[in-house]
């Protein structure tokens, strides 16, 4: 089995406070630590287990700035074979389509039977760069998918649902399977695994390297715009209970107890 | 004169909720674009599907097919490509459900259309869509534009477009053969594996403590345990948390988790995602603590802490306990 495996470098949004960037196109990510979409792990981990069982080769890519090496040289001490690293200036504010496009470029030539994703990235939260790239690779795919099972030239695996639900799929191969967060326990890396591909090269292919040209990358390559970003307004919102922990908690007791939420 | 198209969505001979919100969604667009409006339903039988669509939509288009008993989004993007390539302009929508994240992305590539997510609100600005969704974990709003692009696909937000049923359409019922009759998916759907029940059901549960990846990589569990006995209540969490095997997938809250109705419900270390909240229905007291006071839990939240929970949970649960003596 040959897999590529497509990772996103995001910048943490979780926990960090934001702020609008000037001319509200963007949020300041200066002051942001960014790592691998937790989505991601999850895939590196799945295409490294499927190797360590049926054998083959995985592959991982990602289209991101100079940072991202860290990403894909972990990415090797999991398990994986080869990393590429896409960047050129010029991919700069690509949306999702171009994205997929730049992924679909390099991916063309190379044998494969599986691409694993993640379902959604933490940045843009749109989930669509895995299922536009399948489309333009004219392979099937399926999103929030787990329990992934390859045989003979198929793949049988579990789609998420919603309420609880799921359903049992089968797909032939090749195709593209975006993964579910908790499918497996991506593995600890340690230090020493990390020194040990140290000196692997991971090469970085420019435009030009992958054959494209300005107009098919970036913003000219893209097809929608982020016109305005804005935190959302306050509105209502909760009744922010002040004072130290001792008091807020206090406090929070009696409200509790008043509510009926002291069974 | 841009065309609206809404696709249905259905499972088990039903038609989804997303369905009638798309409608909602779409009957605005066209009248903001002046353009007609049809409802697409591909399906193995229509039953009375299609006539529940034309109570509320001037025309529903029906494809009859054996590939459509279940959702598939390899036949359905073949299918809607042969129906849709040569309607520009055209706007297509959709619920941004499970099934169609499988569908939206590849069917965009094949309309050569520009595509938007998850929108929770679309507006028409001179003549020019624009749609609203959010980023960065949830936590910023962008508004979207689609250039100048005449094909475009959007799904949308679930519960963002509330239906409001007219039963007036009268609309026409036309069923067209099927483009791609006969033709293999290479995508089959197998069999539904239902959701899996547990000991504790926190769907009938009044009271609730809800744990979020804000509880840490390795946590004491006791702790909560002791919080939400002293509480009278049960333990349920965030998505990360079953991730993690911290708990089992039967107490995790969310659309693609179990839907609670509580009296109360205490999220601690929850960031409040969209698809965590919508698992909480009725109108429960909901009471946050987190330490981002920018989470958006907060704007769902009646009362919240801003704090750490190393903190603020073991101060609780003494308080608790000293009230009930
Ligand atoms: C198709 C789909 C379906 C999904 N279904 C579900 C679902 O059913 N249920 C669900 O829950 N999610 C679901 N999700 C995931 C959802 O989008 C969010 O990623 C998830 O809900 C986030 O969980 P969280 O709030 O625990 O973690 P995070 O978003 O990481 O939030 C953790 C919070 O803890 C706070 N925190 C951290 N440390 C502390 C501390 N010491 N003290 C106090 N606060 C702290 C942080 O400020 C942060 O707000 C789904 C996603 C998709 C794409
Ligand atoms: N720049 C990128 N480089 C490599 N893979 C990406 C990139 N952007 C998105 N992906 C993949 O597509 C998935 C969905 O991302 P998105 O469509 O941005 O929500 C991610 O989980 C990644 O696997």
């Amino acid at each position: 089995m040959d897999i590529i495996v497509c990772l996103k470098w995001v910048p943490d949004t979780s926990e960090a406070d934001l702020a609008i960037a000037g001319g509200a196109k963007d949020i300041e990510k200066d002051d942001l630590d960014y790592d691998i979409n937790d989505w991601d792990r999850f895939a590196v981990e799945e295409a490294v287990q499927i190797k360590e069982k049926v054998g083959g080769k995985v592959t991982v890519v990602s289209v991101a700035p100079e940072d991202a090496e860290e990403m894909l040289r972990e990415s090797l001490a999991r398990g994986a074979d080869e990393a590429f690293h896409l960047w050129d200036d010029a991919f700069e504010e690509s949306d999702g389509f171009a994205v997929a496009r730049i992924l679909a470029k390099f991916i063309k030539d190379r044998p494969f039977d599986l691409i694993l994703t993640g379902t959604l990235a933490d940045d843009d939260c749109t989930g669509q760069v895995g299922g536009m790239l399948a489309a333009m690779l004219g392979v099937p795919g399926a999103v929030l998918v787990s329990a992934i099972e390859p045989a003979d030239g198929k793949v049988k695996f579990k789609k998420e649902l919603e309420g609880g639900l799921y359903e049992a799929v089968e797909m032939d191969l090749p195709s593209h399977l975006a993964v579910a967060t908790g499918l497996n326990e991506p593995r600890f890396v340690s230090i020493r695994a990390v020194r040990k591909v140290a000196s692997m090269e991971i090469p970085i292919l420019d435009m030009e390297a992958l054959g494209l040209e300005e107009s098919q990358v970036g913003s000219a390559g893209s097809k929608i715009e982020v016109e305005e970003v804005a935190m959302p307004p306050e509105g209502e919102g909760a009744e922010i209970i002040g004072g130290g922990a001792e008091e807020a908690a206090a406090r929070l007791a009696e409200i509790l107890k008043e509510k009926g939420g002291i069974g | 004169m841009t065309q609206i198209f809404v696709l249905a969505e259905h499972r088990r001979q039903k038609l989804r909720d997303a369905t009638w919100e798309a409608v909602e969604a779409g009957r605005k667009l066209a009248a903001d674009l002046g353009g007609d409006l049809t409802c697409i339903l591909l399906t193995d039988k229509a039953g009375g599907m299609a006539d529940d669509l034309a109570k509320e939509c001037p025309k529903v288009l029906v494809v009859e097919d054996p590939a459509f008993d279940n959702f598939n989004s390899d036949a359905a993007i073949k299918t809607l490509r042969a129906i849709l390539q040569d309607k520009a302009p055209f706007m297509l929508v959709m619920g941004n459900s499970n099934s169609m994240m499988d569908l939206a992305p590849g069917l965009s590539v094949a309309l050569d259309a520009a595509l938007a997510t998850d929108c929770f609100a679309l507006e028409v600005q001179d003549g020019k869509p624009l749609a609203f969704r959010q980023m960065y974990s949830y936590k910023v709003n962008a508004k979207v534009s689609f250039k100048d692009a005449e094909r475009i696909v959007v799904t949308l937000r679930g519960g963002a477009f509330s239906f409001n049923p007219t039963g007036a359409a009268g609309g026409a019922v036309e069923k067209i053969a099927s483009p791609t009759a006969g033709e293999a998916a290479r995508k089959r759907f197998l069999n539904y594996v239902e959701a899996e029940k547990g000991d504790v059901d926190i769907a009938s549960a009044d009271i609730i403590v809800s744990l979020g990846r804000g509880i840490g990589d390795e946590p004491d569990m006791e702790i909560f345990e002791s919080l939400a006995d002293a509480m009278g209540g049960v333990l349920a969490c965030s998505r990360p948390i079953v991730d993690k095997n911290l708990l089992p997938k039967y107490h995790q809250v969310g659309t693609s988790g179990v839907e609670v109705k509580p009296k109360v419900y205490l999220a601690l270390g929850i960031s409040g995602a969209f698809q965590h909240v919508g698992g909480i229905k009725g109108s429960p007291l909901i009471v946050a603590v987190n330490k981002d006071a920018r989470a958006p839990i907060f704007r769902v939240a009646q009362y919240g802490i801003v704090g750490n929970l190393n903190d603020v949970v073991p101060a609780l649960e003494e308080k608790i306990k000293e009230i009930k003596g």
